[in-house]
């Protein structure tokens, strides 16, 4: 029994780190109409980050998450405005192909700078955790999932709570409406992948304290990101949240079950987002498209 | 997606026909000149290792390209699990060769039908999937085929499938010649058949081409079918041909997305298209790929260039070389205006 009470745990912790990834992909997906599959190499760029500011001056990696976010709202900011921008009316297919270009940049530049080693970001507490009777949970992932529930907070309360925000969803809801009233598109589009830049590489900076990272560590984050919002919903800040943490449980659970180790990993998840497709596209919380 | 009707002006078709023909007699004789009786006769020799190499893995991609081109491109459904298909034909003659040692022309022919099979199972649920889910549910098909295959013991799991060598390059060239021979073939019938209009107007309007009666789950699952036949079929012969195989060499997302680039950059929904674009891209690629520490330039150029075709020759090439239009900047400026915000 306490095993199984360590595996949900686990999960869900686990679960956090998809919520915090998965946020920023699906705001991108939900207002812009552009699913990134440059997502995951983003995500890594913050790892990076946080990996290079720990070995060069030793700053603890959840005070570097804010650093993350900064860089990469810079980085997201200026691809769709200069770049992203350009293809945003074409067929999603285009939008699909330029990403996945653009993710095998970052990568290739990644790689270039900071070679295909493995790089860990080791504080003192990382092996630490806190033993409930047989149940232990690490610090590391514990923090993770701390953060995550301060993203998609702050995610709620910048779509719902700001004038920028309502703009954010008043494109999404109507380009040409939005328009109307004198919203800046361009920068609107730009701003919002900014914002889903940022997210991500705070998810970056999280997944550097517990995996080691490469350069091309961040692509199976692009698809389980996709995973996660098919299975919450599109649309809404708690499907994300519902949907990480059910996957995260999903594919703790799925490795334990009798038969199936690690390695099936991708493909349970794939399992259960095909199936989640065909009975209920509209995702666990999703609004009707 | 904007693939119209291929009308080639006289005046190119002049020009298009004869080049076209001499590079079809290139490609079917210069191999020859390394047979040994061209050699003991002094002709010299055209077509060296290398070359049977990149000139059989340009084959291999006009019919991966082309058999993209027949769902993603005529049908509008742009899978991006098409490697799955591939996988699973090389796995086909690998497991039947190296395992039940058949003879290697007939585990070839239970490749395309395995591949077809599966693209009937997993077709029927997703091709009732649109746009962005049905490419990642493909996606997902690739990534979770590739992962279970690299699970099974019986399959070679992690360590692969090795196949006993048959030296000739010849025959696998000339076999993946003819693969996309069929491939190029297939979809030139298809276009010109009731079914190829069906397929048009599944992509054009999904709705109407049902109301005036087309049946479009039959058609779109035939032609993700077809699709994955013709796949397999390239699988299977890069199995053998390749003498080695594993999860990374034939179920690799890249070379997915590299069909799909070489449709799209050459013109979906054309017949041609896919073939200039897989002849064209897969010799830059094969250029700039020097290994070593240049494979990172590389991956830089094709993440560009992938990034300028869609930005700026959205429709392909086919587009300005079949005469539809001119490329000129004005062009260039005109898609860019179409599309950005």
């Amino acid at each position: 029994m306490s095993q199984f009470t360590q595996q949900v745990i686990l999960g869900l912790l686990l679960g956090g780190v998809y919520v915090a990834v998965a946020l920023g992909f699906s705001l991108v997906w939900g207002i812009l109409n552009i699913v990134n599959l440059a997502h995951g190499a983003l995500v890594i760029v913050g790892s990076y980050i946080t990996w290079d500011l720990f070995t060069r001056w030793h700053i603890d990696p959840f005070l570097s998450l804010p650093i993350d976010a900064l860089v990469l709202f810079v980085i997201g900011y200026a691809l769709q405005r200069g770049v992203i921008n350009r293809v945003i009316r074409a067929p999603l297919l285009f939008t699909f192909l330029l990403t996945f270009g653009i993710n095998l940049i970052i990568v290739s530049l990644l790689l270039l700078i900071f070679t295909a080693d493995f790089r860990s970001v080791t504080p003192s507490y990382s092996g630490n955790g806190l033993h409930l009777g047989s149940v232990t949970i690490p610090y590391i992932r514990f923090g993770g999932l701390v953060v995550a529930f301060l993203l998609a907070g702050a995610l709620w309360a910048i779509l719902n709570r700001t004038r920028i925000g309502a703009a954010i969803l008043a494109v999404g809801a109507d380009r040409d409406a939005a328009q109307l009233v004198g919203i800046d598109l361009r920068h609107m589009y730009a701003l919002t992948f900014g914002i889903g830049a940022a997210f991500a590489g705070v998810a970056g900076g999280i997944i550097s304290t517990f995996q080691s990272i490469t350069p091309t560590a961040g692509d199976p984050y692009t698809l389980q990101a996709f995973a996660v919002v098919i299975l919450g919903g599109l649309g809404r800040v708690s499907a994300t949240v519902l949907g990480g943490l059910t996957f995260g449980l999903i594919e703790i659970l799925g490795q334990s079950a009798p038969g199936l180790g690690s390695g099936y990993a991708n493909a349970i998840a794939f399992v259960v987002l095909v199936i989640v497709l065909v009975v209920r596209p509209r995702g666990l919380l999703g609004r009707l498209a | 997606m904007i693939a119209r009707e291929e009308r080639v002006p006289r005046s190119l078709r002049r020009f298009a026909v004869p080049i076209g023909i001499a590079l079809l007699a290139y490609v079917i004789l210069v191999p020859l000149t390394s047979t040994d009786t061209a050699q003991q006769a002094g002709l010299p020799l055209l077509a060296d290792k290398l070359w049977f190499r990149i000139a059989t893995t340009v084959a291999m991609f006009v019919v991966m390209a082309s058999a993209w081109n027949i769902i993603g491109g005529l049908t509008g459904y742009a899978s991006f699990g098409n490697v799955a298909f591939f996988g699973l034909g090389a796995y086909t003659v690998g497991v039947l060769v190296s395992s039940r040692s058949w003879p290697f022309p007939l585990a070839l022919i239970l490749a395309p039908v395995t591949a077809s099979l599966f693209a009937l199972i997993v077709g029927i649920p997703l091709l009732r999937l649109r746009g962005h889910y049905f490419a990642v549910a493909t996606l997902g098909i690739g990534v979770a085929v590739g992962e279970v295959v690299n699970n099974l013991a019986p399959l070679g799991a992690s360590t692969g499938l090795f196949l006993p060598i048959v030296r000739s390059d010849l025959l696998f060239f000339y076999l993946m010649l003819g693969a996309a021979a069929v491939a190029v073939l297939s979809t030139w019938l298809i276009l010109r058949t009731r079914f190829g209009y069906g397929l048009l107007a599944i992509r054009e309007n999904e709705e109407a081409a049902k109301i005036i009666g087309v049946n479009t789950n039959l058609y779109k699952v035939a032609a993700f079918c077809i699709a994955a036949a013709l796949t397999g079929l390239a699988g299977g012969i890069f199995a053998q041909w390749n003498s080695f195989i594993n999860q990374e060499n034939v179920f690799a997302i890249s070379d997915n997305v590299q069909m799909i680039l070489m449709a799209v950059v050459g013109g979906a929904g054309t017949v041609l298209g896919p073939v200039a674009g897989a002849i064209s891209l897969e010799l830059i690629i094969q250029t700039l790929a020097g290994g070593g520490s240049k494979a990172v330039y590389s991956q830089i150029g094709l993440g560009v260039l992938l990034a300028v075709c869609v930005i700026f020759i959205p429709r392909g090439v086919i587009d300005f070389f079949g005469g539809q239009s001119r490329l000129s900047l004005q062009y260039l400026r005109q898609t860019l205006r179409e599309t950005s915000a």
